[in-house]
């Protein structure tokens, strides 16, 4: 293996890459967009419901409802209580009439208003008035002749939930890592249409010095994008060698499937339809952080899911070696296969 | 300019276009798209808890709790099942209802039911969650409300439904995808296969040529625009007004697309321009994804007037008055977008098609 021929490959792919200036500056500037579509997204995780409560007499169970997951802020006035909700600054204002534990004492039925924001959701109002209601019961000492034994199924995040875009986050990264596929397949199909790589071929240059350049140019084009990405929206922030160990592998599982592609397509065109269906599979495993329960088991099925999962539970969770290991082996494994068989593709196209 | 030789041309890109993988892309991409961003993002914000019920029995709690219009519902055949659901996420707790539950709640028994709840349900979410096992099992005795409920929404008002937020998205990338990616890509290709020059040393001119592809464009465009609206029922108000603004942003997105076709080298830099480009065109989709953002901000960016007028007809039931200033600014920039074209149409043909 000569090394000197490996490095002036790769930096011949790189100068093909970004000989465009306009294409270089454009493929930064990619970066800038997703990341600023990160940080319009909403940071914070909203965990209670903020509930404005106008009360003469504030009934003592108020304060137990407080420790489970609603706020109910005192308000000088209903006419103010209106305003508030009307403002948004709370999704929902109740009140209790002056007379209410009397009523609830005597057994007598008392009238509770809510106020709802104008744009308030169904289940905001619904959610609203069941909580209400149990609230009544409680003070009125009816308790329910039901108990949930209740379980938490799973790291308990009550208090540290994971913003929408934090949840985006590894979406974003496996999105900069797979989107280069096209890129490293469009610059070997290039050498093939264009049949400098029969000019290549002809030089000391042997075969599996042209797959590692090929590889490394890829595989640093995805890498280099993916942490640059996750260090400047803190995905590096919990376990960073987890995740950089994660992405790199995820970089090589890009370069693998762009030998693939390269090995059946014939141009630019191609590149892009093989691609297309290629990055839709890819990114199926996105949804499952995304929208957790939308997908079964058979998403494991699709390597990608490996890379998604534990760059999501490394950089969301701070899930460490111990319990990704098996995510990373099962990857290592998966790329083994593609890159072996992209490689062998591809030699059968350049014979 | 010939419109017979335009014709033409048009009919080769018709013949053509379909064997493409990008006209197939054009009309596909966005049905799919659409279908997924729908799925995506009307789960991800929605903060309807889900709530999970294995009955072991046959208890009336499981209808009770599928009529709600606050929580979502769904019933699992086995306990292993519902734990596997509340482990992935799939709801936020899971309730095991046992045999008899009906029976023992009439007759007053104390009942304890097992719940799973999923770690990263939101505290809220475990609340109303809580409530409403309890509240559904107090309606099941027969036991009447302690308190009467008034609810009332302030101002007219309502919520906008994350399906309908994600429309303008949708549209966009139909009308764009067909209406600049096509004519893009189409001169492109022509000038990278050196066809382009071929063509032209043809009674046939550049102009001819690149009317003909943003003809193409144009009629992809539109077509898929109109689909995606009434694939998400969104056709049904001002149809005709509908057409006329979906066209004056068709023919928007064409020239660009012929602009583009012209300027750029290559299929590698158009599709980095995509990348990038793309998300300034679908920028004002973003500030109805969220409102919070300034309406303003929306109106720097050209396609906010084609958007605006497709969500006030669409979704708010409006009509000429209310979108009459957006069409006249659409219509200004259909005009400037023209000049700009012809510009560098006859650029192209000064310096050299392929510079």
């Amino acid at each position: 293996m000569n090394l000197r021929v490996v490095a002036a490959l790769v930096w011949k792919d790189f100068c093909l890459f970004f000989r465009n200036r306009f294409f270089a500056a454009v493929s930064a500037l990619g970066i800038v967009v997703y990341l600023a579509i990160y940080f319009a997204m909403p940071g914070s995780v909203d965990e209670t419901l903020e509930v404005g409560l106008y009360a003469p007499v504030v009934p003592p169970v108020v304060e137990q409802l407080q420790e489970e997951g609603v706020e109910l802020k005192k308000v000088a006035s209903e006419e103010a209580l209106k305003q508030a909700v009307a403002d948004g600054r709370y999704v929902a204002g109740v009140v209790l009439p002056p007379d209410i534990m009397d009523k609830l004492a005597t057994g007598e039925q008392a009238r509770i208003d809510l106020y709802f924001a104008p744009d308030a959701p169904q289940e905001i109002k619904g959610g609203v008035e069941v909580l209400v209601t149990e609230l009544a019961y409680l003070q009125a000492g009816e308790q329910a002749a039901v108990e949930l034994s209740e379980e938490i199924v799973g790291m308990d995040m009550a208090g540290m939930q994971i913003p929408p875009r934090d949840r985006l986050r590894p979406l974003f990264a496996v999105f900069l890592i797979i989107f280069e596929t096209f890129a490293l397949a469009n610059l070997i199909s290039e050498e093939a249409e264009r049949r400098t790589i029969h000019a290549l071929l002809v030089t000391p240059m042997r075969m599996r010095e042209l797959f590692l350049a090929k590889g490394i140019t890829g595989t640093s084009l995805a890498f280099a994008q993916a942490v640059l990405f996750m260090a400047i929206v803190g995905g590096m922030s919990r376990e960073p060698l987890v995740v950089l160990v994660a992405l790199l592998l995820g970089a090589v599982l890009a370069t693998g499937v762009g030998f693939l592609i390269a090995s059946v397509a014939r141009d630019m065109m191609s590149v892009m339809a093989w691609g297309v269906v290629v990055f839709i599979v890819l990114m199926i495993p996105c949804f499952s952080i995304v929208l957790p329960g939308t997908l079964s088991h058979w998403v494991e099925v699709i390597p990608s899911y490996y890379l998604v999962d534990t760059v999501h539970r490394a950089a969301g969770f701070g899930s460490s070696w111990g319990s990704l290991w098996s995510n990373l082996a099962i990857l290592l494994g998966y790329e083994a296969v593609i890159v072996c068989t992209g490689i062998l593709a591809l030699r059968r196209r350049f014979r | 300019m010939s419109l017979r030789r335009v014709g033409v041309l048009l009919g080769k890109e018709l013949l053509q276009g379909p064997k493409n993988f990008i006209f197939i892309w054009a009309v596909v991409a966005p049905i799919v798209i659409s279908l997924a961003v729908s799925l995506v993002f009307g789960n991800l914000f929605t903060d309807k808890p889900t709530l999970g019920v294995m009955d072991e029995g046959d208890s009336r709690l499981v209808t009770m709790a599928a009529d709600l219009t606050s929580v979502v519902t769904k019933e699992y055949d086995t306990v292993a099942g519902l734990r596997d659901a509340v482990q992935r996420g799939a709801v936020d707790m899971g309730i095991v209802l046992p045999d008899g539950f009906d029976d023992s709640i009439l007759q007053g028994e104390d009942v304890r039911i097992s719940a799973y709840t999923w770690g990263e349900s939101l505290a809220k979410e475990r609340a109303i969650l809580r409530a409403t096992v309890l509240d559904l099992a107090r309606q099941l005795s027969g036991r009447e409300a302690t308190v009467q409920i008034e609810s009332t929404s302030l101002g007219d008002e309502t919520s906008i439904p994350w399906d309908d937020r994600v429309l303008p998205l949708v549209v966009l990338m139909a009308v764009f995808l067909g209406g600049l990616f096509l004519p893009a890509i189409s001169v492109i290709n022509e000038k990278e296969k050196k066809t382009l020059e071929a063509l032209v040393t043809t009674p046939t001119t550049i102009e001819e040529v690149f009317v003909a592809k943003g003809v193409v464009g144009f009629g992809l465009g539109l077509f898929t625009g109109i689909v995606i609206l009434v694939l998400n029922q969104a056709f049904s108000a001002e149809p005709l007004l509908l057409v006329l603004v979906m066209a004056l942003g068709t023919v928007m997105a064409s020239e660009i697309g012929v602009v583009s076709g012209a300027l750029i080298k290559d299929t590698t830099t158009l599709f980095a321009m995509w990348k990038f480009g793309g998300i300034l065109l679908f920028a004002p989709a973003f500030v109805y994804l969220f409102p919070q953002i300034p309406e303003w901000v929306a109106k720097v960016f050209p396609t906010y007037y084609l958007i605006q007028p497709v969500v006030e007809i669409s979704q708010q039931g409006g009509g000429w008055p209310e979108i009459a200033t957006s069409v006249l600014v659409l219509i200004g920039l259909d005009l400037a977008m023209l000049g700009v074209a012809a510009a560098v149409v006859s650029r192209a043909r000064a310096y050299g098609i392929s510079s």
